[in-house]
């Protein structure tokens, strides 16, 4: 009988010390996971990307066309700006 | 051998007897009696509650993109007591730390009377670890979160910061702070005697913390940015002394972009200088000048006082009570429909027609335009601006408000007035906030934006129709932008001094408008702070023109059809 109660105590302490073990990576996985979140956010900030652009030589356009379908007649709306849609 | 007295034994039996009682009831009492005390003591002494701090919420950009997020940190702390030489652990931690640590009060700290002195908080986790591996004695580690602005100095005056302890303190951070915080957890775990090490199998409940919602604003990150690196540029190439650029979309009434130069890293605000951490688009009133123009034509042609094909005589200056007004540059007496005199931006004939409407409908539309009350967008410290009550006008009041000067408003304001024009005569309430997304990661959209009809549809077209003159032949060409037809108005508003009266010299430069005119998607509001080039077409109508350029090709503008000009002494007979 106490054997049985020492055996059964022995295999709790190792589930749990095993659900520790568990959480801590899951606990390190998620840092890791915010962690590169974090880095991806930096990376892609358009000050940054600006400023790799510009030391690669790269600028704005100076003008900016809108061309037209050739049954449409100029200066009719091509569509509708749409804010959500800009990437 | 003597046999002990049996008298001797028995009494020595019966103390026997005593303490064994003695001992059974005092067992009794702590086992039974009062076991239950005994077992609560207990029970503290090993069982520990943890408050378990949440996980505050990102603040996004309209396409997701994160502004504001939370980020793992450590926050380093002493027990002096256990701290062995305070000189050299203090060397060691500032070499781990950075030049920013003064040695000599680190050490004051580590040899303080207390068990519990901070040594860095939201250390980054890099710094944390190398100083851990030190094994210095008496320095322990705390987790905790720190929050990070990835794009740096990115609409900061919009987001706001957050202070040590992660409560926001500014901007949409302090405004939307009890959605974003969450609700703390708490875990409830029994730990052995160093109070280190969890006993095995031993009580462990927790309930979790519940995250803080992510904001989704309506600010477009990219775009953004572009509004903020031509704001500086032009900043910079007039000289001026700052200036504040907002873009909305009249039909929703988001709020694109928003910005203010000078400008901060939220990363870092004690950096910043004495008021730039302020929010000028909507917490900072000034005289509108010519922009104001807009509403006195508006109502002159809402209340039907000014026929579009009537020609006025314009002098260039005239006398009001002690005052001289006069337009910006000499001219003859000329005449001006009310299409010439916003295109031209002639004061006096902003004037003549202001006289027209009489003060009490002049001061009822600039109410209903939204002059002098807060745009309801909420955002912390938005100011009301400044519209004199009827029964405080003087005789000046009519004449100088018909071209703003006498009143005060926020950009956020100004850009609305044109907005319910661009929008048919519709005030479209202004926002910084489209929705928010719940822990669970359903998207929760804001209430749609409070409409109100300020305008008729006839009325806020044909004053589509005098600004898109005013920038292809008046005081705006400097905004015009090729293949499209562009609509709006410069404003050169003089600054009032404190103790009464205008510097001289000092003005601000606006141009606030929209495109493309027939069929408006965006509406732009640029103004610059005493810029040295005086005036609202000079110096702001270029930015203007910038910022619409990069709208164009961020938004995907396309040109619409082209709206009719009003009549001018050119064409009227």
């Amino acid at each position: 009988m106490v054997l049985a109660l020492v055996a059964l105590n022995t295999l709790i302490a190792q589930s749990s010390f095993r659900i520790d073990d568990l959480n801590a990576r899951i606990d390190t996985l998620a840092r890791r996971n915010l962690q590169l979140t974090s880095e991806h956010a930096k990376m892609s900030a358009p000050g940054r990307i600006a400023d790799w652009a510009r030391r690669n030589g790269m600028r704005l356009p100076d003008d900016i066309r809108f061309l037209h379908a050739h049954d449409e007649p100029a200066g009719s709306p091509a569509g509708v700006a749409d804010p959500d849609g800009a990437r | 051998m003597n046999r002990p007295q049996l008298g001797r034994l028995v009494a020595l039996a019966l103390a026997l007897v005593v303490a064994m009682g003695v001992i059974v009831v005092r067992l009794a009492i702590l086992q039974v009696s009062r076991a239950g005390a005994f077992q609560a003591i207990a029970f503290d002494q090993r069982v520990h509650p943890i408050e378990l701090a949440p996980w505050r919420g990102q603040i996004v950009d309209r396409t997701r993109e994160p502004l504001a997020m939370s980020v793992h940190a450590t926050d380093i702390y002493a027990d002096p007591r256990y701290v062995e030489d305070a000189w050299t652990t203090s060397q060691r931690l500032a070499e781990a730390l950075g030049e920013d640590v003064d040695v000599e009060e680190l050490v004051d700290d580590l040899t303080a009377d207390t068990s519990f002195v901070f040594v860095a908080r939201q250390a980054e986790n890099a710094v944390a670890e190398r100083i851990d591996a030190m094994g210095l004695p008496g320095i322990g580690f705390l987790d905790v979160s720190a929050r990070s602005y990835p794009a740096g100095p990115l609409a900061p005056h919009v987001l706001g910061f957050v202070d040590i302890d992660g409560n926001g303190i500014s901007g949409l951070e302090y405004q939307y702070d009890s959605l974003l915080a969450g609700t703390p957890g708490e875990r409830i775990i029994e730990l052995d005697p160093s109070r280190l090490h969890r006993i095995a199998g031993g009580v462990d409940r927790e309930r979790p913390p519940v995250p803080g919602s992510d904001l989704v604003t309506t600010i477009d990150r990219d775009f953004q940015y572009q509004v903020q690196a031509g704001l500086e540029e032009y900043v910079e190439r007039n000289r001026a002394r700052g200036g504040t650029v907002v873009v909305m979309d009249r039909r929703t009434g988001d709020v694109l972009a928003m910005a203010t130069y000078p400008w901060f890293d939220p990363n870092d605000p004690a950096a910043a200088k004495e008021g730039e951490w302020r929010n000028r688009a909507i917490t900072d009133v000034f005289e509108p000048g010519s922009t104001n123009k807009v509403i006195t034509a508006a109502c002159a042609l809402e209340e039907d006082v000014i026929d579009l094909e009537e020609r006025l005589s314009v002098p260039w200056k005239m006398d009001v009570g002690p005052f001289t007004i006069h337009d910006s540059h000499p001219h003859p007496v000329q005449p001006m429909t009310i299409g010439d005199i916003l295109a031209q931006s002639s004061n006096i004939g902003a004037v003549q027609v202001a006289e027209r409407l009489g003060p009490t409908r002049m001061s009822r539309c600039l109410s209903r335009f939204g002059l002098g009350h807060q745009t309801g967008i909420a955002f912390p410290g938005e100011d009301e601006g400044i519209v004199p009550p009827l029964w405080q006008w003087t005789d000046s009041s009519l004449p100088t408000m018909a071209y703003g000067q006498g009143i005060a408003v926020t950009p956020l304001q100004m850009i609305s007035v044109f907005s319910t024009i661009a929008n048919d005569g519709v005030w479209v309430q202004p926002r910084l906030v489209r929705g928010t997304i719940d822990p669970g990661g359903t998207f929760h959209r804001a209430a749609d934006a409070i409409r109100r009809r300020v305008v008729s549809v006839e009325t806020a077209r044909t004053v589509t129709s005098m600004l898109a003159l005013a920038v292809d032949e008046g005081t705006g060409s400097g905004a015009s932008i090729a293949g499209y037809q562009v609509a709006g108005k410069t404003g050169t508003a003089r600054i009032p001094r404190p103790q009464g009266g205008y510097y001289t010299g000092r003005s601000i430069a606006s141009f606030i408008g929209f495109l493309p005119a027939g069929d408006p998607d965006v509406v732009i509001a640029a103004i610059l702070d005493r810029p040295t080039t005086v005036y609202g077409g000079i110096a702001a109508a270029p930015l203007f023109q910038t910022i619409a350029r990069y709208a164009i090709e961020r938004l995907g503008i396309a040109p619409a059809e082209e709206v009719v000009y009003p009549p001018t002494v050119r064409t009227v007979r």
